[in-house]
């Protein structure tokens, strides 16, 4: 593993180095800015390409090896594309109490994935977390920074339709502008 | 530094001018509305809620100001509504589990036509001769709040309702002090850092105050990372100020020049809302340079933690504010001594620095009154589980474990019994019934193997298997290991082969001794307190719950019908009805068929063992029937004309 | 120079020194693996240099205490032979020792600390241990060879000193994944830089990092 294993194009590494300039002028050029940057990065890139370690070192003057190190450590970060809709299965204690790893085993059998993978239309990941806090609500689960609690295998049926519905309508009114149009 | 009237005279012009404007705005006279938007709160729906109160407010043309507030504590009962609404003569009202529809009715009810619609109240907020106030329930009465007074009832985004409460007043006398004073203060207090180890905060503030340097820092730690812990979250959310307070107080005192906070990136909303205090703070001459007049400076920034447990421990956050991995160093040279960029750094608890304002302000005599002797105050539990009204919950040190999860907490619901109660997340242990009225403090629940933690509970009933909770707090450590020193690398992960195996039915009886001596082991040889502590639900539950282990490896059985593997569900069929099909849409496998008169059965080979067909199985049947060992289960074929679809889809393409 | 009594015997040793240096230096033999002399913060991770100090109520690794003028130690009593033991048995666990393949020089650095011990190289009662991690990996030059390594992280030291503070090498992943990983910048001539040193080769106690033309090594 000498890199990180991804796919990203170099169209869009060469998309994300455009940007990258803007994100480090807000941070002083000193090690201690290490993880900011990095979060920034992942904030605004969903992860972090081999290109933006690379140009993460430069920036602040360390090796590439160096930064590859430290964002390997922390869970926070990811090396490659995320989908687009992120689900997270609460694993914490009140959670697993309360049956978490049987609604992340609903979720792993629905989209056929294991946690920290992304479905090969980039259009779902899945992660396992640890404790997000709401443990009144246990089972939980962040679908797309949306909390929701007490979650149930019924619950993870009725959210793909809720997906399903949505993408439905999207496609009709796409489809509505452009006959409109 | 000479006594000096200019800071009080400045915090005081302060303080009357924000209450000068709270004023202005109540003497307006229309209600207000407060509703609880703390994380735990938006998760039960509080921003649906808060959205419904919008638009009836707007569709009626009412008139009432709407008021987010942080956590009661009261999880069990969110999201939560305070409505004043002064004209009727009715004390400020509380209501619960409030969700849009309620919102709805309660607004219409009682802004519109004054009726406060009883149905829904939990109480009221103040003595009354209408309404029970909450006061004189246990889950209100029994707590004594010294941190958390305010959270949930003052606005954690506007620094004038917790300037009106007398806030930062500590600070403006602190100020005036001489430094050695203040430690004085907090070392006669007896205040213990609230982190989990406890030691005494004056000791450690005193160790960095005489150390002459170049600069100093402080760091408050808000990188709650114990799995069902989230008291630290609740107090950034719910009341900034008094944690700032406290911090400006420690650094003044051991005579830092820079502060951070470092709070976990998994709670964004404790990240924004500690960040607009912070600016909001400096906006009123709190924070900065100068801070209230004084020759006092100081700046504070936030800094994000990205999910590494082990950066709780305090050489390991300091490595990952410097930019590295987060493995924690030998120790010493404590950060006291030599911390951030080699700097002395003193570093707190969020729950420490929060005591820290109430101390000052109201004397270390007072702090030592609450709670016991070798741990004066109170503690912060978020109790969850089994328990009737699971949350946050601020009691005296000392009250005992059945007071807090019989009395305060409702007890466990459903009729079951109570078991065992796991404090301190996965440094702490499990206990069983025994300890129930063992007064908790630090040391008595070091003694009994278990720890203050960060102050994690989760209360287990009968059907909680220990095994499980061990092997589930072993697989969190392990996962969470930094992987640095070998006991703790690779001991964790024995334990945790093991107790899989153990709960898999694969269990072999040597593997009872191998655990207990690895596990004393990784306790003695680990380099810092994640493996030092690691072992410790495995050490309790092998103390205390001997029989289950012996079950799961001898019998292969789980007697708490927990262990997948070790357990079956079946249908009886003297109990199922004739044509219920109730399971078998439930199943997500399609394992359940159905078999001679029309009732059902389920196949064991693709059964999952998610449980779904007896939550749904209607109760006066009661059909479905869980067993251990699985063997229990009688074996009924599938007929062939009833293999599953999903199956029948494959063999088609 | 200061006075300690290392198992009852007095000796004489440099001031500034660790108690592990001293008593290595004294010919007295404590297993260690993550130690090295210009640390400037001992490591402290592989867990095998703890001695008993007097005074102090549970043994310390070595590698951590200055030595004291009147410092009293023992190096072999039951309990730090125990955790010594314990710590050894888990390395042993995650490290296949194929005594025909093993390209060390025998004995190698393992094999000394078993015979100091009285033990023999399997980590019984444990089992050997499945790691999520490839056989072999291919550092361009160099092979690295997960298995065989114990993680001592000399060579991401060396590397980093070699390298004024920019080193090639990094522990990557975090816990039991952790592995030493390589990351060179593109344009860098890493061949010609790293072949004049390759100080990380051989500082590396199992030989888990391995030369790719030294071919009697790579098998």
């Amino acid at each position: 593993m000498t890199a990180p294993e991804h796919l990203v194009t170099e169209e869009e590494e060469k998309a994300i180095k455009a940007e990258l300039p803007e994100i480090f002028s807000r941070f002083p050029r000193e090690r201690g800015s290490l993880i900011p940057i990095l979060q920034a990065v992942q904030g605004r890139f969903k992860f972090l390409s081999p290109g933006a370690i690379r140009e993460v070192a430069k920036y602040l003057d360390l090796s590439s090896s160096e930064v590859y190190g430290v964002a390997t450590f922390y869970n926070q970060f990811r090396f490659h594309p995320p989908g687009k809709h992120e689900i997270k299965v609460c694993m914490g204690t009140a959670c697993h109490v309360a049956g978490g790893d049987i609604i992340l085993e609903n979720f792993e059998r629905k989209l056929n994935i294991k946690p920290g993978e992304t479905t090969p239309d980039r259009e779902y990941s899945l992660e396992r977390v640890a404790c997000v806090g709401c443990c009144a609500l246990a089972p939980v689960a962040v679908v797309d920074d949306h909390v929701i609690g007490y979650m149930q295998p019924s619950k993870v049926e009725g959210l793909f339709v809720q997906f399903e519905v949505q993408r439905e309508k999207e496609k009709r009114e796409k489809q509505a502008k452009e006959s409109a149009g | 530094m000479a006594k000096d009237t200019k800071i009080i005279e400045t915090y005081e012009k302060l303080r009357g001018a924000a209450r000068k404007r709270l004023e202005a705005e109540r003497a307006e006279g229309i209600p207000s509305i407060r509703i609880t938007m703390s994380t735990c709160a938006r998760a039960a729906g509080a921003e649906e809620t808060k959205k419904a109160i919008e638009d009836v407010l707007e569709a009626q043309g009412l008139n009432a100001r709407i008021i987010s507030v942080g956590c009661l504590g009261h999880c069990y009962a969110e999201p939560l509504l305070i409505i004043d609404h002064p004209t009727t003569g009715f004390p400020p009202i509380c209501y619960y589990n409030v969700d849009a529809n309620k919102a709805k009715l309660i607004c219409r009810s009682y802004l519109e036509d004054g009726d406060p619609a009883f149905e829904y109240v939990l109480g009221a907020m103040e003595e009354n001769d209408l309404i029970p106030p909450v006061t004189t329930f246990p889950r209100f009465s029994m707590e004594q709040r010294v941190v958390m007074e305010l959270c949930g009832l003052i606005d954690p985004w506007n620094i004038d309702h917790y300037l009106d409460k007398d806030g930062y007043s500590a600070l403006a006398s602190a100020l005036q002090m001489e430094r050695e004073e203040i430690i004085e203060i907090v070392t006669k207090s007896g205040l213990r850092g609230r982190g989990g180890a406890g030691f005494p905060t004056g000791k450690k503030w005193k160790f960095a105050f005489e150390k002459s340097a170049d600069g100093k820092v402080v760091i408050c730690n808000a990188d709650e990372g114990d799995p069902g812990a989230y008291m630290d979250r609740t107090i950034i959310e719910s009341n900034p100020h008094q944690l700032l307070e406290g911090l400006i107080i420690c650094a003044y005192a051991v005579g830092a020049d820079e502060a951070l906070v470092y709070v976990r990136a998994e709670y964004p909303l404790a990240v924004r809302t500690i960040q607009h205090a912070i600016e909001e703070a400096r906006e009123y001459g709190l924070l900065g340079e100068n801070i209230l007049g004084s020759d006092f400076s100081l700046s504070v920034r936030v800094f994000q933690g990205s999910g590494a447990f082990v950066c709780g421990e305090e050489t390991a956050l300091i490595q990952s504010v410097e930019g590295r991995r987060g493995m924690p160093q030998h120790r010493p040279p404590y950060p006291v001594e030599k911390g951030l960029w080699g700097k002395p750094t003193v570093v707190n608890n969020v729950k420490t620095l929060s005591s820290v304002p109430p101390i000052i302000r109201r004397g270390a005599d007072w702090f030592r009154s609450i709670g016991t002797e070798g741990s004066p105050g109170t503690a912060i539990f978020s109790v969850v589980g089994n328990v009737k009204h699971p949350g946050l919950v601020e009691i005296a040190m000392g009250t005992t474990l059945r007071t807090l999860i019989f009395d305060i907490c409702g007890g466990i619901p459903g009729k079951k019994k109570f078991k065992a109660v796991q404090i301190g997340g996965p440094s702490g242990g499990c206990l069983p019934e025994q300890f129930l009225d063992t007064p908790i403090d630090f040391d008595s629940l070091t003694q009994a193997g278990a720890m203050m933690g960060s102050g994690g509970m989760v209360i287990m009933d009968e059907d909680s298997c220990m095994v499980d909770v061990a092997r589930y707090f072993l697989e969190f450590t392990q996962k969470e290991s930094c992987g640095k020193c070998t006991f703790c690398r690779i001991g964790t992960k024995h334990l945790l082969n093991i107790l899989n195996r153990i709960t898999k039915g694969e269990g072999r009886e040597e593997d009872l001794e191998t655990l207990r001596q690895l596990a004393e082991d990784i306790k003695k040889g680990s380099l810092c307190g994640l493996g030092k502590t690691a072992p410790n639900p495995v050490l309790t539950s092998l103390r205390y719950f001997m029989d289950e282990y012996e079950a799961h490896v001898k019998e292969k059985r789980c007697p708490a019908l927990k262990c997948r593997d070790l357990i079956a569900y079946y249908i009886d069929l003297e109990k199922c009805a004739r044509g219920c099909e109730a399971c078998v849409g439930s199943c997500p496998v399609e394992a359940i068929f159905t078999t001679k008169g029309r009732k059902k059965a389920i196949d064991q080979s693709l059964c999952v063992k998610c449980g779904e067909c007896m939550t749904s199985c209607p109760p006066e049947y009661d059909a479905v029937v869980k067993v251990s060992p699985p063997e229990l289960a009688p074996i009924i074929e599938r007929p062939p004309d009833q293999q599953p679809k999903r199956a029948m889809d494959g063999a088609d393409s | 120079m200061v006075q300690i009594i290392v198992n009852g015997k007095s000796i004489e040793v440099e001031e500034g020194q660790t108690v592990l240096e001293a008593c290595l230096s004294n010919g007295i033999f404590i297993p260690n693996l993550c130690f090295l002399k210009d640390r400037e913060h001992p490591h402290a991770s592989c867990r095998l240099c703890f001695v008993e100090i007097e005074g102090r109520p549970a043994p310390v690794p070595s590698c951590t205490v200055n030595v004291e003028d009147g410092m009293v130690i023992r190096t072999d009593t039951p309990e730090v032979k125990r955790l010594q033991k314990s710590a050894f048995k888990l390395i042993m666990s995650g490290h296949p020792c194929h005594a025909k393949t093993c390209p060390t020089e025998k004995p190698c650095t393992l094999m000394k600390i078993a015979k100091h011990l009285g033990v023999g190289l399997s980590p019984k009662p444990l089992e050997k241990l499945e790691r999520d991690i490839p056989e072999v990996v291919d550092f361009g030059f160099m092979f690295y060879f997960p298995y065989r390594c114990v993680l001592c992280g000399r060579c991401v030291h060396v590397c980093r000193t070699q390298n004024e503070g920019k080193p090639l090498l990094t522990f990557a992943r975090r816990g039991f994944d952790t592995m030493v990983a390589f990351f060179s910048d593109p344009g860098e001539n890493v061949e010609a830089k790293c072949r004049s040193c390759l100080a990380c080769i051989n500082i590396c106690p199992t030989a888990a990092l391995v030369l790719k033309a030294d071919e009697r090594k790579t098998a």
